[in-house]
């Protein structure tokens, strides 16, 4: 069987991935760096398959991943669980929630459910730091200060020892991602590209699409809490700062800089981004100025992102374009 | 308890007032152009601090207005020209304008904590002192607030209403393809839209400055506060968002009075969310 062309990119990163350990192992800085990238990925192709495969304008994802990461911590905290069941739990709860908004938002339309989700992202700040928060532990304006860290086999990960973590990240985000290939191949793949295409069409050959767009606003919840979850283990710790727009400005350039809807390119553009965040962070204030520039310039220019230069869509290339153009301007 | 009923009564028709020109700024932007311009809080921002440069160098509060409205309408213009225009041709268009429009609205909000700091800047008072009419108390400056902002309304629906270039707009937020056959400049009349909508909320930031500060993020909780007004309203109708601002001025206060002003958001979202289930097109929308 042949091989499809975004799995075999997915599994080349992976496969260079799973090798950088063997140089970096020692270096801290790398290591956190790298597992990052592992974790942004996730966040950013879960948001793409929102965005760009069903064409749902939430403005959430931010918000997800916060929601996941509270959730698991909150529930190993209080409830003494294993962080291992504290993935899963909080990517259901996570999904959970994201059911609940998506039921009345997906029945509205365009810029009504990017500002419903833009909405929820809003009022998540002052709930948590709220009194309310605080009853269900999340600490108040504080928040987090100690999150338990993974166990296995009688091993306690520690932020000194960053190889079992990375290989922990990379095994679950490469069956998140995983998950993600599968669906945007599946049945519900294929419906989301005819509604896209032709939303009247679709419908009149009974496509329900409400139906698959809550499925899938379900299945990228769970996965961006699920990834939220294993960011909060891992760094130990959680604050509403996350939640500031720095966070949902850079996970927007991965969105942007790797091309809407162009599976495995936001995985792409958020190992780009990251590097580059870390690589422009010594302009402090201007770094997210910068990123904002980018965004605009991007999506004005770019449209199809980074992969949209080595894979144009309609088998035309950026070269062969300006050429078809300069034919048919000879031909008159 | 009436007095203070009152007095809380006063200041959310005040507020309404004030959100009613930004709203209304919304609404034309989203009726006529399609684009949600996330953008938009940023210009709220922009009219405060521009305001705020200007009076620095002691120009006086007319004259800081005067200057600022055309910086505001060129500001508007260039966004429309550069950012949404060019992505008119595309099929997933709306989208990628919500996208350009939000990375604009993250840059100048970079670009405000860069240039101002990231701490409030406070303008002075407009009017100072107060009149005290039958144990009421007004103050100048909130009455001055609810006439310029009503004054504004007035010339927006005359200008609408009587002027070619009204007429135009009109023509197209109704139709776009018809407008061009009868000679309508669309590109023109969009770029338009844009520049008066930044001139409206910018003339809001202005008004409110005095009371609640300007800061580079503050632009956020306009942006909500101007789409939960707009929703609420219907998306593109002036009318409905008209209602909804003095609806929702009046709800705040109250809230505001009764639990606090951090449950605001919450309440007004509650009420959006409630009317969206039961019209998902807001008081006087219609889908289209």
């Amino acid at each position: 069987m042949k091989m499809r062309k975004d799995l075999t990119i997915l599994i080349g990163i992976y496969l260079i991935f799973s090798a950088l350990p063997i140089l970096f192992h020692g270096d801290l800085y790398i290591m956190n760096i790298l597992i990052m990238c592992l974790i942004w990925g996730v966040v950013a192709a879960s948001w793409d398959l929102i965005m760009g495969f069903a064409g749902i304008f939430s403005f959430a994802q931010v918000a997800f991943f916060i929601i996941g990461a509270y959730g698991s911590a909150i529930l190993t905290n209080a409830l003494g669980i294993s962080p291992w069941l504290g993935l899963p739990a909080g990517g259901l709860i996570t999904a959970i929630i994201g059911v609940l908004v998506g039921l009345p938002c997906l029945r509205l339309k365009g810029a009504y459910i990017a500002l419903v989700t833009f909405a929820v992202h809003m009022i998540l700040v002052p709930f948590l730091k709220s009194d309310a928060g605080r009853a269900i532990g999340t600490g108040g304006p504080q928040g987090i200060l100690s999150i338990a860290p993974l166990k296995l086999f009688g091993y306690t990960y520690s932020s000194m020892e960053p190889v079992p973590w990375f290989y922990t990240t990379f095994f679950i985000s490469l069956i998140a991602l995983f998950i993600i290939y599968k669906i945007i191949h599946s049945k519900w793949g294929l419906a989301f590209i005819a509604v896209r295409d032709s939303e009247v069409f679709a419908k009149s050959i009974g496509i329900n699409d409400f139906k698959y767009k809550l499925l899938v606003f379900g299945v990228s919840s769970f996965l961006t809490g699920m990834i939220g979850a294993l960011y909060a283990h891992y760094v130990g710790m959680l604050s509403t700062r996350m939640l500031g727009l720095d966070r949902f400005l850079i996970l927007m350039v991965m969105l942007v800089l790797g091309g809407l809807g162009r599976f495995p390119g936001a995985v792409i553009g958020a190992l780009i981004t990251v590097f580059l965040s870390e690589l422009l962070r010594p302009l402090e204030v201007y770094r997210l100025l910068i990123f904002g520039a980018m965004v605009t310039i991007l999506v004005v220019a770019m449209p199809q992102g980074i992969t949209g230069l080595f894979f144009p869509a309609g088998g035309s290339s950026p070269i062969a374009r300006p050429a078809r153009f300069i034919l048919k301007k000879l031909r008159g | 308890m009436i007095r203070e009923l009152i007095d809380v009564l006063i200041s959310g028709i005040t507020n309404g007032s004030v959100y009613a020109i930004m709203a209304v700024g919304m609404a034309l932007v989203y009726g006529v152009t399609r684009v949600f311009n996330f953008a938009y809080g940023s210009f709220y921002s922009m009219g405060g601090y521009l305001a705020w440069m200007f009076l620095k160098v002691k120009v006086g509060y007319l004259f800081a207005i005067i200057l600022v409205i055309p910086l505001l309408f060129l500001a508007g213009f260039a966004t429309e020209k550069f950012a949404v225009r060019p992505l008119r041709e595309r099929k997933d268009w709306e989208m990628m304008a919500l996208m350009a429009t939000l990375g604009l609205a993250l840059f100048l909000d970079n670009l405000y904590l860069v240039a101002f700091g990231p701490f409030v800047k406070s303008l002075p008072l407009i009017l100072e002192g107060q009149a005290n009419l039958g144990g009421f108390v007004f103050a100048f400056q909130d009455i001055l607030i609810l006439l310029i902002a009503v004054s504004i309304m007035i010339g927006f629906m005359l200008f609408l209403g009587r002027t070619r270039l009204g007429m135009s707009v009109r023509a197209v937020a109704q139709n776009v393809s018809g407008a061009q056959i009868v000679g309508v400049a669309k590109d023109r009349v969009f770029g338009f839209t844009f520049a008066i909508s930044a001139v409206l909320v910018g003339s809001g930031g202005i008004l409110l400055a005095p009371k609640y500060f300007v800061s580079p993020l503050g632009g956020w909780e306009i942006l909500v506060k101007a789409w939960v007004i707009t929703a609420f309203g219907g998306m593109g109708s002036i009318k409905g968002s008209l209602y909804a601002a003095f609806i929702l001025g009046i709800v705040e206060a109250l809230v505001g009075w009764q639990f606090g002003f951090t449950w605001t958001l919450f309440a007004w979202v509650a009420i959006l969310l409630i009317t969206l289930i039961v019209r998902p097109q807001g008081l006087l929308g219609t889908w289209g």
